[in-house]
């Protein structure tokens, strides 16, 4: 019997798979949604700013943002766990599914280079133009997130 | 409503979204990426009407909005898109109906506040707002997401897949 069975066989997996409680599975998987809102909605913000959507938003009022998106994050890594071992064995053998986590792992990476490398540049903050640098950041930042929820979405129809 | 859902399902339109396999998906993926866009957008507006994030400006939030708007387009077309495939999957789905409620909700307090508290859209970095805007901020996010889920709870409090 291989990891995957076990997680899938555990009393979490089960519960989560076979509850008829909408406190299962249906929680999980709204909570799941949320998350992925405060996450990919934050950072839309913070995108279409360095694209030069919001010029007089300035950069680094938008610091706090980043709590919501981190905490969208836990959320989505805890009930992401939680549903991957509800399916575990399927899960395993979807390639959309691995082509989601490295979506996700690059997208954070640029989630937070923008934060640590622009966000508090005072250049950019009062110069009124953003450095090419930046905008093709934010540019790659939103079709990565794009990218993980439409590897997220496609889990449920491509076997 | 038996007869209109029958109606409904015989036009060509319909035929057009549930006789593709890729248009369902399609439609779910865009409806995802809009849900973030609203959600994101007019999240941000909204924590700013209750009292968070006092360092921004509100009125150049504002200037973001059109990409909500955008987002709920978007969310719009899909959405008629799935209920034009499979409207017996919502006529009687309690969630779908909750759903409907909260976008009018939604809808009714936006207009509330473009008409009642136009003043407020001014309000620069640092600005406390008024105690009617912190309202009308609280519902507007409630709302949403209350639209988000119902719109998620739609197979399981009621019959949609």
């Amino acid at each position: 019997m291989g990891v995957t069975d076990w997680l899938e066989a555990s009393a979490l997996g089960v519960w989560t798979r076979e509850s008829p409680s909408i406190w299962a599975y249906p929680t999980i998987l709204t909570l799941h949604t949320i998350g992925l809102g405060m996450l990919a909605g934050a950072n839309a913000v913070v995108d279409f700013r360095l694209l030069a959507f919001a010029p007089r938003l300035p950069l680094s009022s938008l610091l706090p943002l980043y709590r919501f998106m981190w905490s969208g994050l836990a959320i989505n890594v805890v009930t992401g766990v939680v549903l991957f071992v509800a399916e575990a064995t399927s899960k395993a053998r979807q390639p959309v599914f691995f082509v989601k986590l490295t979506v996700i792992a690059l997208a954070l990476a640029t989630t937070v280079k923008i934060r640590s490398s622009l966000l508090q540049d005072p250049a950019i903050e009062h110069s009124g133009t953003i450095p090419r640098r930046a905008r093709q950041l934010a540019l790659l930042s939103l079709l990565l997130w794009t990218a993980a929820i439409t590897a997220g979405r496609l889990m449920a129809y491509l076997r | 409503m038996d007869g209109f859902v029958a109606w409904l399902e015989a036009t060509a339109l319909s035929r057009a979204v549930v006789g593709h396999g890729w248009v369902w998906p399609l439609c779910e993926t865009i409806h995802f990426i809009g849900l973030s866009l609203v959600l994101g957008i007019a999240g941000f507006f909204d924590l700013r009407l209750i009292g968070f994030l006092k360092r921004v400006p509100l009125a150049a939030i504002r200037d973001l909005m059109p990409i909500a708007v955008v987002g709920f387009v978007l969310n719009l077309v899909t959405g008629l898109a799935f209920f034009i495939g499979m409207p017996h999957q919502y006529v009687r789905n309690v969630a779908w109906w909750a759903k409907v409620c909260c976008l009018l909700l939604a809808g009714l307090n936006a207009l509330l506040f473009e008409t009642l508290l136009g003043a407020t859209r001014s309000l620069g970095a640092g600005d406390d707002t008024p105690l009617s805007a912190k309202v009308i901020g609280a519902v507007s996010l409630a709302s949403w997401l209350g639209v988000l889920y119902f719109g998620r709870m739609l197979p399981f409090l009621g019959n949609a897949f």
